[in-house]
């Protein structure tokens, strides 16, 4: 009888949930579902996290490479985010291109990862002008069921603190690059950005980390990245309609 | 390969392990909720997942609807992380495209189409890490992923990589073997009849070496089949333990004719309103775990 409602009326159904305050699977408005990380467990890649927000799935795999600095930037090194959303995550994806959907998460990470400061460039520096660190951070997600963004950050952030980078001497004689493996060390993490979702019902009612359904019955989404000090990363709010009030 | 001894005088391999020796195989089905059927398994260091959809209604143009079986649509993707250089493509690559072939002609022999015309099935698979055998770890965690999703199929494929070195035929290469540049065999097998759903061979064998090594790979297959046995049985128990849930009719027993696990668990994740418990115990692994596990063998999902 409910799952015939909810088929027929789905934002129907969810607003006798919101009445009581509450949400179909038991969370509080500002619950956040079980959040469990696993950090480590691909020893190809130099960092790893996997980061499961209820029933969404991400992992995220750090590689380092060696790459001459730009001409304007002679110090510093390049983190290279992207995410991919394979048609295994959700039937909702193709395969193919990257869709819209994947490349706004890979900008926004993009974008967190330049505005927080998580890694100052300049730690990625071997030798200026000549060689610095690129890491590339590939973020996959295995199973979509909202809030994305969220774990994507999070599986981010895990997986960087989890990198161990060689150290890297410039030979003067041969001017070639010799990689000690044996010695290797952390990244130095400054600030640990968290991000927290939002999806906004009915233009007053907020609720956090939205599951799938939650995000496809609701009027607009809201993600706002801050670091521990209370210091505002970023503010991610892609339309909505009517536009919300300030 | 100078100074690297595939196979000591003791017969002892790189990693310590016999010529016919598997790796250790850990296996998991059920792990995502989205997805009609998600097999995870862990050979060795090679971790690789596998996602079913369907059967559903063919995606894209209505021509390519066969009118008397169900079209199988594979499709490998390997991590740009999973091997030791970064790999620029993940996906669309011939090496991904050859594959997804491969995956797709083995389960198209195991699959019973016949029963559903005019749809479509979905397999992906994802490699995490690469360390040897994919194609192997690809199709037995697509048979779990397959059984979870309560599609029926013949048999089990089981398949293992085999290859020949110094007179000895070796089962289950990794990575270090692979790259040696020996004669290396893969093989997929329906064990109950002992029938072959694809063999494939590169690199230079003598004819009268062919058979040992077939029978090397055609033994660790069978070995493989008694693992995933052991865990799709283990899976169904967990299912009738704890959870009121409607189990496909014509449950294994010991016939192999018809497996039919499972039932979706995206009803029990994302409805939530069908049992009401939160958080979900039996199910999502990922849940079960203390919320940090640093390191270990295996990743979150297992």
């Amino acid at each position: 009888m409910a799952a015939g409602f909810k088929t027929v009326e789905p934002l129907e159904y969810y607003r006798r949930f919101l009445k009581e305050n509450c949400r179909p699977d038991g969370r509080e408005l500002g619950e956040f579902r079980t959040t469990t990380v696993n950090i480590g467990s691909i020893s190809t890649a130099d960092g790893s996290a996997l980061v499961k927000l209820g029933n969404t799935t991400v992992i995220c795999g750090v590689k380092a490479e060696f790459a001459a600095p730009s001409t304007d930037a002679p110090d510093k090194g390049y983190v290279v985010p992207n995410v991919d959303l394979p048609p295994l995550c959700s039937s909702r994806f193709r395969s193919g291109p990257p869709g819209e959907e994947a490349q706004v998460a890979s900008q926004f990470i993009a974008d967190v990862i330049e505005n927080s400061q998580i890694i100052q460039k300049e730690d990625l520096c071997i030798s200026p002008g000549k060689l610095v660190w690129v890491l590339y951070c590939d973020l996959i997600c295995l199973d979509y069921d909202g809030n994305i963004l969220d774990a994507c950050t999070f599986a981010l952030l895990a997986a960087l603190k989890n990198v161990q980078l060689p150290e890297v001497t410039i030979n003067e004689e041969t001017a070639l690059a010799e990689v000690n493996l044996k010695k290797k060390s952390y990244l130095n993490i400054r600030t640990h950005p968290v991000a927290t979702s939002f999806a906004v019902f009915d233009d007053t009612l907020l609720i956090v980390d939205p599951t799938g359904e939650e995000e496809h019955l609701a009027t607009g989404t809201l993600t706002i990245v801050m670091d521990e000090e209370g210091k505002l990363c970023c503010l991610h709010k892609p339309g909505m309609f009517p536009p919300l009030q300030s | 390969m100078a100074g690297l001894e595939l196979l000591s005088d003791q017969g002892y391999r790189v990693d310590g392990r016999r010529a016919g020796e598997l790796r250790k195989i850990q296996a998991r089905m059920g792990v995502f909720a989205q997805a009609d059927g998600s097999a995870y398994i862990e050979q060795g260091n090679t971790k690789a997942l596998a996602v079913v959809y369907g059967p559903h209604e063919i995606r894209g143009s209505r021509a390519r609807a066969l009118p008397d079986r169900a079209l199988v649509n594979c499709q490998y993707s390997s991590a740009t992380f999973s091997t030791g250089e970064r790999k620029r493509r993940p996906h669309g690559d011939r090496k991904s495209c050859e594959m997804g072939l491969q995956l797709r002609q083995t389960f198209e022999a195991a699959i019973l189409t016949q029963l559903h015309p005019r749809s479509q099935i979905d397999i992906y698979v994802q490699v995490l890490q690469a360390d040897g055998g994919t194609y192997a770890a690809c199709v037995n965690a697509a048979t779990l992923a397959v059984l979870d999703a309560g599609i029926p199929m013949r048999d089990f494929v089981c398949a293992c990589s085999a290859g020949f070195v110094d007179g000895t035929a070796l089962a289950d290469l990794s990575h270090v073997e692979e790259a040696a540049g020996g004669p290396q065999l893969a093989l997929a097998l329906l064990p109950a009849s002992g029938q072959i759903a694809l063999l494939e061979m590169d690199a230079r064998l003598h004819e009268d070496h062919l058979e040992r090594v077939l029978e090397a790979a055609a033994q660790a297959a069978r070995d493989v089949h008694t693992l995933l046995d052991r865990v799709v049985r283990q899976h169904r128990a967990e299912l009738r333990g704890g959870h009121r849930l409607v189990l496909g009719a014509g449950f294994p027993a010991a016939d192999p004719a018809h497996l039919h696990v499972g039932e979706r668990h995206g009803l029990h994740h994302g409805g939530g309103a069908v049992c009401g418990r939160r958080p979900c115990p039996g199910f999502c692994p990922g849940l079960r775990r203390p919320p940090q596990e640093v390191g270990g063998s295996a990743s979150g999902l297992a």
